[in-house]
C-alpha cells in the first residue's frame, strides 16, 4: 500500500502540487490523468524519488519514504523515450542492472521475463534496429528484472502507433496481474487511462479533481473539469466511432 | 538530472584548481609583470614599448598582413566549400579537395616557411621551373603565402560545416521565384553564410596574428609582433617586463576578435531541418569552380612538394642524385631521435590528460546540476582567446624560478590549456545530445553516478573522445608558438628543434623531422578516423 499524505510541491515559489492525498493498494493499476502542466509528471517523479517534496509524507507499507533517496526506495520507471543505452544490444540492456543485484534474479526467472515480453527473437539486436513497441518491451524488461516494488510508466503509449497501442495496454495489465505489481501510469489521454487502469487520479492545476474507478468517473463525474475535459473527449470519440460503424453497434 | 553527488565535486574542484594554477595565475602574473619596474609598479614599461618605433611598426605590419591574409583565405575557403556543396563536380574530386586541403594541419607552421624558401627561393624548385625568381619571398610575400596556407584549412572547415547545415532547398525556391543569378546567390548563399564568412575572416586573422613559426622561418626583415616578442624575451638582452607588455598588447586585438566572433555567431541562420536536394545542371559553373579549387590545391601541394623530394637528393639543388643517406644519418643521430621521442611523449600525454580534463569538464557542465558549472564555459572562452605564445610566456614568468622550469610537465600542461576549447566544445556538443534520463536510469539500475558515466556515457561518447584525442595529439605535435618559451635542451621538441637547425642551415634534417611529424600525425589521424567509423556503426 502506497500512501501520499498532504503532498505539496513548489518550483521557484510557484505551486505545482497542492495537498495531494492518495492511497494506492498493492497490485493496483493507477493512472495519473491530466492536461500538460497539471503536475502529473511531477507527482510521478515525487513517488520515484527524483523530485523532492516541500510538504507531506510518502508512506509505503508503513515505512516513511519521504526522505529516502531514489535508489533506496526500490521503485522503478520506464521513461517515455525508454532511455535505452544505444551502445548495448537488447539483451545487454535487459541485464544491465543485474551485476549490481547479484543473485536476485535466477537464470530461469530472467528467461521468464524475456519469454513473457516475447523478446527472445530480438535479444541480439541493436537498439536502433528495434521497433517502438520492441524498445518499450526491452525497457520494461530492464526495469522488471530489478524487481521494483512499484512500476512507474511515463506516457507509455504516446510514442507508439495505433495498432500496437492496444496490445501494449493488454501487456501492461497482464504484467500487473502476473507479478502483482503496483503500477502507476502517467497519461494525458482519457481513453487510455479509463481502459487500462483500476483507478484513475484526475489532476488539474496541481489539485486532485477526482480519484475513482473508471465506472465512478463515467457515472459520477465530480466536477465540471471532469465533465468538460475528460468525459467530453470520450463522448466525441464515441460519436465518431458510432458515425463510422452506424448506430447498430451502439 | 541526478542530484549533486560528492563524486561530481571530487572531479569539479581539482579541475577548477588546475585552471586556477595554470591559466588564471600565470595570466595574472603576466599582467602584474607588465607594470613592474625597478621603481615599483607604474606605466613606464608600456611607455617604453609604445614609444619604440620598431615595435609599433611590427604591430602595424602584423595587423596589415593578417588582415590581407584573412581576406584571401576567406575568399579561397569559400570557393572550395562552394565547389563541394553547390556544384556537381565529380564526387571523388570533391573528396580529394575536402581531404587535401586539410594536409597543412598535420605540419608545424615553421615547416611551411622552409618549404616556401625551398620552392620560391633563389635555388627553389619553382624558381628553377620558371627560370627566374617570381618574387622576393623573404618578408611580406613569403609570410602571406605561409599564413594563407596555414589558415586555409581552419577557415575551410568552418565554412564547409555551415554549408552542410544550410538548407539548399532555398536555392531552388529562389530560382522558382524568378531570381536572377546574382540575387539568388546573395540571398541563398551569402546572406545565410555571412556570419560564418565573418567568422572565417576573424579566425584567419587571429591565427596569422599570433603565429610564430612562419615569421620565424620566412619573416626576413619584415618584423611582426610574434618575432618581436621572441626577440625581447630570448634575444641577446632579455627583458621580461617589456615582453609582458608586448604579450598584453598582443592580447588586445585577439580579445576584440573573440567578441566579434561571438557577435557574428548571432548572424548565423539556424535551420531546424535541412534536406539534401538535387542541384541544377550547370557545366560552366562546375568547370569554373572545379578548376579554381584544383588550382588552389595544386598551388598548396607544389609548395610542400619540395619537402618530400629534397631529403632524398644528395645535395639539393646541386647534386640531384637519389640517396637515403640523409635519412640514415638522421635516424642514427641519437640527438634527433631523442627529440622525436620527446615530441611523441608530450603529444601522447597531452592527448590522454587533455581529453580526460576536457571530457570531465563537459560532463560536469552538461550533465550535472552543480552550482557554478558554467565556469567551464568561461574557462573555455578564455583558453580560446589567449594565444599560445602569450600563454607560454606567462608560464615562463610564473615558473621560471621554480622546480617546474624545464620539465615536460609544464609543456604538457601548457598544451592542455592552450588547446582546451575545441575538444571541450566537441564533448559538450555530443553530451548535450544524449538522452537526459540515462544517469537516472543507471542509478535506478543500481549503479553509482560515476559508474553510469563509465558504463553508459563514456561508451556512447567513444567517437567524440577519439576525435578529441586526435585533435590534442596533432596540435601538440605541430605547435611551436605555445612551447617555444618553455623548452630547454633536455625537453626540446621536434618543432623547436627545427627552429634550432635553421641556424645551422640543416635543411635536410628540417625536412626529415617535418616528414616524421607529418607521417606520425597522418597515422594517428587515420587510426582515429578508422576507430571513429567503427563506433558509428553501432
Amino acid at each position: 500500500m502506497l500512501k501520499l499524505q498532504n503532498i505539496s510541491k513548489q518550483f521557484d515559489g510557484k505551486s505545482v502540487l497542492d495537498h495531494i492525498n492518495l492511497e494506492i493498494k498493492t497490485g493496483e493499476i493507477v493512472s495519473l490523468l491530466g492536461p500538460s502542466g497539471s503536475g502529473k509528471t511531477t507527482l510521478l517523479h515525487i513517488i520515484l524519488g527524483l523530485t523532492g517534496i516541500n510538504h507531506g509524507k510518502i508512506i509505503f507499507n508503513d515505512t516513511d519514504l519521504s526522505n529516502v533517496p531514489m535508489k533506496d526506495r526500490g521503485f522503478n520507471i520506464v521513461f517515455q523515450d525508454y532511455a535505452l543505452f544505444p551502445h548495448l544490444n537488447a539483451y545487454e540492456n535487459i541485464v544491465y542492472g543485474l551485476r549490481n543485484r547479484k543473485g536476485s534474479v535466477s537464470k530461469e526467472e530472467l528467461q521468464e521475463y524475456i519469454d513473457f515480453l516475447e523478446l527472445t527473437p530480438h535479444l541480439k539486436k541493436r537498439i536502433s534496429e528495434l521497433s517502438g513497441g520492441q524498445k518499450q518491451r526491452v525497457s520494461i524488461a530492464r526495469t522488471l528484472v530489478m524487481k521494483p516494488k512499484i512500476l512507474l510508466l511515463d506516457e507509455p503509449l504516446s510514442a507508439l502507433d495505433g495498432v500496437i497501442k492496444e496490445s501494449i495496454k493488454e501487456r501492461i495489465k497482464s504484467i500487473a496481474r502476473e507479478f502483482k505489481l503496483t503500477t502507476i501510469i502517467v497519461t494525458h489521454d482519457p481513453e487510455e487511462a479509463l481502459t487500462m487502469s483500476d483507478k484513475i487520479l484526475i489532476i488539474n492545476q496541481g489539485n486532485i479533481s477526482q480519484f475513482g474507478s473508471p465506472q465512478e468517473i463515467i457515472n459520477q463525474p465530480a466536477n465540471d473539469f471532469v465533465k468538460e475535459f475528460i468525459l467530453k473527449q470520450l463522448e466525441i470519440k464515441r460519436e465518431n466511432i458510432y458515425n463510422l460503424f452506424g448506430e447498430k453497434y451502439a | 538530472m541526478p542530484d549533486v553527488k560528492p563524486a561530481m565535486r571530487v572531479i569539479y574542484i581539482p579541475i577548477l584548481l588546475l585552471f586556477a594554477a595554470f591559466l588564471f595565475l600565470p595570466l595574472g602574473m603576466l599582467f602584474v609583470r607588465s607594470f613592474e619596474t625597478a621603481d615599483g609598479i607604474n606605466l613606464s614599461n608600456y611607455l617604453t614599448v609604445l614609444s619604440n618605433a620598431e615595435l609599433m611598426k611590427s604591430f602595424e605590419n602584423s595587423v596589415k598582413i593578417s588582415g590581407l591574409t584573412a581576406v584571401i583565405t576567406t575568399v579561397l575557403a569559400f570557393f572550395l566549400a562552394y565547389s563541394i556543396h553547390c556544384t556537381r563536380l565529380y564526387r571523388p574530386l570533391k573528396s580529394v579537395i575536402k581531404t587535401g586541403i586539410l594536409i597543412p594541419m598535420l605540419l608545424p607552421t615553421i615547416t611551411f616557411g622552409f618549404a616556401i624558401i625551398y620552392s620560391f627561393g633563389n635555388q627553389g624548385i619553382i624558381t628553377k621551373i620558371f627560370g627566374r625568381n617570381l618574387f622576393d619571398i623573404y618578408g611580406f610575400n613569403g609570410l602571406l603565402i605561409g599564413y594563407v596556407i596555414y589558415t586555409l584549412p581552419s577557415a575551410f572547415l568552418l565554412i564547409n560545416n555551415s554549408f552542410k547545415y544550410m538548407d539548399k532547398k532555398f536555392i531552388i525556391v529562389s530560382k522558382l521565384m524568378g531570381d536572377g543569378t546574382i540575387r539568388s546567390f546573395l540571398n541563398t548563399i551569402i546572406r545565410p553564410l555571412s556570419g560564418t564568412l565573418g567568422g572565417a575572416f576573424v579566425l584567419s586573422f587571429i591565427l596569422s596574428f599570433t603565429d610564430f613559426g612562419i615569421p620565424a622561418s620566412v619573416g626576413g626583415t619584415y618584423s611582426v609582433v610574434a618575432t618581436q616578442l621572441y626577440q625581447v624575451m630570448l634575444g641577446s638582452i632579455p627583458d621580461f617586463n617589456n615582453g609582458a607588455v608586448i604579450a598584453i598588447l598582443m592580447l588586445i586585438p585577439v580579445v576584440f576578435s573573440v567578441f566579434l566572433l561571438n557577435y557574428l555567431e548571432k548572424l548565423n541562420f539556424h535551420y531546424d531541418k535541412f534536406s539534401d536536394i538535387e542541384l541544377t545542371q550547370h557545366k560552366g559553373r562546375d568547370i569554373c569552380f572545379g578548376s579554381i579549387s584544383l588550382l588552389v590545391l595544386i598551388g598548396m601541394f607544389s609548395v610542400f612538394a619540395v619537402m618530400f623530394i629534397a631529403p632524398f637528393l644528395t645535395s639539393f639543388p646541386y647534386d640531384l642524385s637519389f640517396t637515403l643517406k640523409h635519412f640514415i644519418d638522421t635516424f642514427q643521430s641519437s640527438d634527433l631521435t631523442a627529440v622525436y621521442k620527446n615530441s611523441l611523449f608530450v603529444a601522447l600525454m597531452t592527448a590522454v590528460l587533455g581529453t580526460f580534463i576536457a571530457f570531465s569538464s563537459a560532463v560536469l557542465n552538461v550533465r550535472t546540476p552543480l552550482k557554478g558549472k558554467s565556469s567551464m564555459d568561461v574557462i573555455s572562452m578564455l583558453t580560446n582567446t589567449v594565444p599560445g605564445m602569450v600563454l607560454g610566456l606567462s608560464y615562463l614568468l610564473l615558473f621560471n624560478g621554480s622546480s617546474w622550469k624545464g620539465t615536460f610537465a609544464i609543456i604538457i600542461l601548457c598544451n592542455m590549456v592552450h588547446f582546451f576549447t575545441t575538444p571541450y566544445l566537441m564533448a559538450k556538443n555530443s553530451l548535450s545530445k544524449m538522452n537526459p534520463a540515462w544517469e537516472i536510469t543507471g542509478i535506478l539500475l543500481g549503479d553509482s553516478w560515476i559508474r553510469t558515466i563509465y558504463r553508459v556515457i563514456l561508451p556512447n561518447s567513444a567517437s567524440t573522445v577519439i576525435e578529441m584525442f586526435s585533435y590534442y595529439f596533432i596540435n601538440s605535435m605541430v605547435t611551436i608558438s605555445g612551447i617555444i618559451f618553455l623548452v630547454t635542451a633536455q625537453t626540446t621538441l621536434v618543432a623547436s628543434k627545427i627552429k634550432e637547425l635553421q641556424h645551422f642551415a640543416k635543411f635536410n634534417e628540417i625536412f626529415i623531422l617535418s616528414l616524421l611529424i607529418f607521417f606520425t600525425n597522418l597515422i594517428v589521424k587515420l587510426l582515429c578516423d578508422h576507430y571513429q567509423k567503427r563506433q558509428f556503426k553501432h
